[in-house]
């Protein structure tokens, strides 16, 4: 090799090391995407979207869209097998668990950095997904949570007003039963239902608010100490009210064997008086499904309440893994492409015009639902209705939506992130699975509650002291 | 020099055979390829392996499962396996014998063709369709049973809420979906008993009875073996009937082996643990098999497998 | 040969035992009929609760109109038939192949493959390494990953090889003298004398690719290869099906009616296999 060549392939490289921190932003020829259910599934428009932000920023985006069900252990499976995609969806334990295993690409200072952190709505919400200070994931709609919805029109032809406190609401649902104002058999009314005493995952709260009120099955932070709610005397109380109201005939009997579509079942059929779900787009899908039965049936959140609020789950986030190539590009045409207030945001929450909108005098209007051309689509990617930065489109939101989101929002507790500690992350499903089977044994007046406790402290013990001493110890 | 003879004798006998194990070989790499290679993790379970972390620890896994935090759990699961299938490969047995005895007995072809049909149609559907079967006939609300048991002014029955209720009914849907499917393979069998022996035993005078005795029943005991301990190997794998059918309440009497592994491996991404789990099961399923084996062939002298 | 139903010649007892083994079976079919009977009147029913009816209270066919005319679920029903009738074919080409060399008994090393292959019923290697194994082969999200891992089934050539070996020695002895390979006897003499065989196994192998669900959980994320049964599992348990309007209004229904079509290609099928069951009646008693 001559002296010159020699030369000249030093400068190159000399001139590549000095380069690199610009070839880093440089745009990805293409994105790996991972996500859930809440993208639009192949039949009703992935292509279209993948096609539009193609058409938009010139990047490939090669989805990974699993099952909604199966999303988290395709997440692990892709993991641990080696499969990592660059971005992908995650939320409330597994965001603090992948976190805090060092698999998600620390985002706080790129974030910083942002356009869009200048335009946050309520920057409280990213604040809460961070982590010792440090943010992983960039959430692009609002945490939602659960709301209660009654029968607006039980309660019209009985003269009642949304009940404002505890004994109010278990008068309104004795009413709901024993003078059901459709003329149902006391013994065909569910006066209240939910898809389950317990939820699944966190948080373990959000259903029956009115039952648990200020109390949690979860652990919960007092003064500097984490205790575990279980076994706190305001649960007890908690039980003893579902107790009573299960005894009475006030919660649906098959609580425990709901899952959130036969539980919607129910509410279509039109015997469920009053139902934990939801808030926003589903309050209109829950008009449209029992209007179908029930013509007449208005579907009417309430306020909670005084002795409770809803819950506002932690933001659902869209994070990058550690191992991607090239973290600042992806955040600079993912990210910030999304939530840029223009083109991206559009993309993301209005879709491709022509397929997902249209333009009519200037106004954003949904078009028919490729699945279901009888509904009209209701989002792209994001909600519109649970917007993280102020934007303001040219669209009118569906008052039936928003109001119920409004409520929702002026009354609930936003929840923070689990505790991210690797033991305690490891151990929890399984203590949850223990809690629900005696919270469930309690309601159902199979055991008493000292004893239901007695029992649940027996069992758990192992796993709460050492989950306790891991989350205790810093 | 004598086993050198031998030798050369076996050799021999395979280059004759070529054949045998040309048509042998492509069952010889499915099995190698989707069985043993993947076998080689079962080293898992002496790792942490989880999304994160691929680190040996020895007994570790093990450790937690026997004495450690999950062995309430663990011994629980194991328990629950050994009752939930033994039980139900006993009755699976009997009841499929038996209905296949009588289904022999049936005079008319078109009859028998008819409940043979309509008795293997469960085994088509799977254990979701099974499960929102049974849920929505047992359900307390909206049931039938319940219905009936309301005209009758007896009190709803939570019925898959309540351990006492939950088990037999368990058996109940599990037999009524895989009974008649069960019958197949006893009524081919059956099907190969030599008539004469019938007539025979007619000469001599035996009624009905004493001929599903003598000679029905010696005819498929073979095959009633045979499919007996081969069940057994499978013994421990019990899942999708539990999984499908269980609830938080009956979480307790109801956690097999193979729903623990599956929520610890599968669900929480612990992959160790939950192969470790996995290995312990394939332990015992082997032994109960082989144990089983052993026996059988003390008793009839030659061997299943 | 058995004489038919007769009060006369003392064989009464004979016939109480008759008439109380058809009520016994009377009996068993109104036990397996009820829950099936409920699932098939339920599937033309509209009525959001079912009551104690056998017999649609709003009769109607939407459901079926809308699986057969649905995409979403019409590709996955393909995708189903198209795995069950290749996996069968595959499932029997090595159960009869692995039967017939496992029946050789003077076969060396005959006991080491029973014994090799024996060992894969009770040991796996579970998921990740399975997965691992299969994303090598580049299988994963390909319909191999669901077709090949199952067609050997140790459980199923047990079986079949019991069938075979109650084929006379004879018939093998005679085939040799006339110097026909291992590969002439098994097709002109092993398969065509096991006709019952084939078909009862056969059968379990599509009852097994027309039931697989695991399978395509773990190995494949392309909705475009999800048989009738993740659809089905979906329908009845998913959270997020509002939008697909197979659901809206009348969920319980087209679940009802997709446990049917579930069901449908198995009476289809049944009938022919069962005239297999009886033809092979003969098959164990063939006479020496």
């Amino acid at each position: 090799m001559s002296r010159f060549a020699k030369a000249a392939l030093a400068i190159a490289l000399v001139a590549a090391v000095a380069a690199l921190p610009l070839l880093a932003q440089a745009k990805p020829a293409s994105i790996k995407l991972m996500v859930d259910g809440t993208f639009q599934v192949k039949e009703n428009g992935e292509q279209q979207l993948v096609d539009g932000f193609k058409d938009l920023t010139g990047i490939d985006l090669v989805l990974n869209h699993p099952v909604h069900n199966e999303y988290y252990n395709k997440v692990n499976l892709a993991f641990s097998t080696g499969d990592i995609p660059d971005i992908l969806i995650m939320s409330g334990n597994w965001y603090t668990k992948y976190a805090d295993a060092g698999a998600l690409y620390d985002l706080t200072k790129l974030y910083n950095k942002s356009d869009f952190k200048k335009r946050l709505a309520d920057p409280a919400v990213v604040e809460a997904l961070k982590i010792d200070g440090k943010l992983y994931g960039i959430p692009f709609e609002r945490g939602n949570g659960t709301i209660t919805y009654v029968r607006g029109d039980w309660l019209d032809k009985l003269g009642l007003k949304p009940p404002k406190n505890y004994d109010e609401f278990i008068n309104m649902l004795r009413l709901f039963k024993n003078k059901n104002p459709d003329g149902l058999p006391p013994e065909k009314v569910i006066p209240i239902t939910s898809a389950g005493l317990v939820n699944s995952e966190y948080p373990l709260d959000i259903y029956l608010r009115e039952f648990y009120q200020d109390a949690t099955p979860d652990f919960v932070k007092k003064g500097s100490k984490w205790v575990d709610g279980m076994t706190e005397p305001n649960m007890a109380k908690a039980l003893k009210r579902m107790r009573d109201a299960y005894a009475e005939g006030l919660i649906d009997k098959e609580i425990i064997t709901n899952k959130t579509s036969n539980a919607r079942d129910k509410w279509a059929s039109g015997t469920v008086g009053c139902f934990n779900y939801w808030a926003g787009t589903w309050n209109l899908n829950l008009h449209n499904l029992i209007t179908k039965n029930v013509p007449n049936a208005i579907t009417r959140p309430i306020p909670p309440i005084k002795e409770t609020k809803y819950v506002e789950r932690p933001a659902t986030t869209y994070a990058i893994t550690a191992n991607a190539k090239n973290p600042e590009g992806l955040f600079k045409y993912f990210h910030e492409f999304v939530l840029d207030g223009g083109k991206g945001q559009t993309w993301a929450t209005f879709g491709t015009e022509g397929v997902f909108h249209k333009i009519e005098d200037g106004q954003i209007k949904w078009l028919p639902s490729l699945q279901d051309p009888k509904k009209l689509f209701l989002k792209a990617v994001i909600s519109p209705e649970l917007p993280v930065t102020n934007w303001q489109p040219n669209w009118k939101p569906d008052p039936m939506i928003s109001e119920s989101l409004k409520m929702f929002q002026a009354n609930s507790v936003a929840y923070g992130l689990p505790p991210a500690n690797e033991k305690y992350l490891e151990l929890l499903p399984e203590l949850n699975n223990i809690k629900t089977q005696y919270v469930t044994k309690i309601v159902f007046g199979q055991m008493t509650i000292e004893e239901g406790l007695a029992a649940y402290k027996k069992d758990s013990a192992k796993y709460v002291e050492t989950m306790l001493a891991a989350i205790n110890k810093k | 020099m004598v086993k050198a003879r031998d030798w050369d004798r076996t050799r021999r006998q395979i280059r004759n055979d070529w054949m045998y194990y040309a048509m042998f070989a492509p069952v010889l790499v499915f099995v190698i390829i989707f069985n043993y290679v993947p076998m080689v993790g079962v080293s898992l379970a002496f790792y942490k392996f989880t999304p994160f972390a691929r680190k040996f620890i020895g007994l570790d896994n093990f450790a937690d499962l026997f004495v450690g935090i999950r062995a309430p759990q663990f011994w629980r699961a194991f328990g629950n396996t050994l009752f939930y299938s033994i039980t139900n490969l006993v009755l699976s047995t009997i009841l499929s014998v038996t209905v296949a005895l009588l289904l022999n007995e049936l005079v008319s072809r078109k009859a028998k063709g008819l409940v043979q049909t309509i008795l293997y149609l469960p085994h088509f559907m799977s254990w979701v369709v099974v499960s929102s079967i049974f849920t929505l006939i047992l359900s307390p609300q909206v049931g039938i049973v319940n219905n009936v048991l309301q005209e009758l002014g007896i009190e709803p029955i939570y019925f898959l809420a309540q351990q006492k209720w939950w088990t037999p009914i368990y058996f109940f849907i599990v037999r009524w979906k895989e009974t008649g499917w069960g019958t197949i393979i006893y009524l081919a069998a059956l099907s190969g008993v030599n008539p004469e022996l019938y007539e025979a035993a007619e000469m001599d005078g035996a009624g009905r009875l004493r001929q599903v005795f003598s000679v029905t029943l010696p005819a498929i005991v073979t095959t009633i073996l045979i499919v007996f301990i081969l069940n057994l190997g499978k013994v421990m794998n019990i899942f999708e009937s539990v999984f499908v059918l269980q609830n938080p309440n009956v979480y307790n009497a109801t956690d097999v082996l193979t729903t623990f592994a599956y929520r610890v491996g599968v669900q929480q991404g612990n992959y160790g643990m939950g192969t470790a789990i996995d290995l312990f099961k394939s332990f015992i399923g082997l032994f109960l098999v082989l144990g089983t084996d052993a026996i059988n062939r003390k008793i009839r002298g030659s061997s299943v497998l | 040969m058995r004489e038919v139903f007769s009060l006369r010649n003392g064989h009464a007892g004979r016939s109480i035992f008759r008439i109380c083994n058809v009520f016994f079976m009377f009996l068993l079919l109104v036990l397996m009929l009820v829950p099936l009977a409920k699932v098939i009147s339920d599937s033309f029913d509209r009525s959001t609760i079912y009551g104690l009816n056998f017999w649609p209270k709003n009769p109607s066919i939407e459901a079926y109109k809308s699986i057969f005319t649905n995409p979403n679920l019409r590709q996955p029903l393909l995708v189903s038939i198209v795995t069950t009738v290749c996996g069968t074919a595959l499932g029997l080409t090595m159960a009869t192949l692995g039967a017939y060399v496992l029946r050789q008994k003077k076969l060396v090393g005959r006991g080491f493959f029973a014994k090799f292959i024996f060992v894969t019923m009770v040991f796996n290697g579970g998921l990740v390494p399975t997965f691992l194994v299969l994303k090598g082969l580049h299988m994963t999200n390909t319909l191999w990953a669901v077709l090949l891992p199952p067609s050997v089934n140790v459980f199923n050539m047990i079986l079949m090889r019991s069938f075979f070996e109650q084929i006379p020695e004879s018939l093998f002895e005679s085939a040799e003298i006339d110097g026909a390979t291992p590969p002439q006897v098994f097709w002109s003499i092993v398969l065509p004398l096991s006709t019952a065989a084939l078909a009862s196994i056969g059968l379990f192998f599509a009852v097994e690719y027309w039931n697989e669900f695991f399978r395509y959980v773990m190995y494949i994320s392309k909705t475009d290869y999800y048989n009738f049964q993740i659809k089905l599992r979906d329908l009845i348990l998913s959270e997020q099906n509002i939008n697909d309007p197979a659901i809206i209004g009348f969920a319980n229904m087209v679940k009802n009616a997709g446990v049917v079509v579930a069901m449908l290609p198995f009476f289809v099928i049944y009938p022919f296999a069962q005239r297999y069951f009886i033809a092979g009646v003969t098959m164990g008693s063939v006479k020496e």
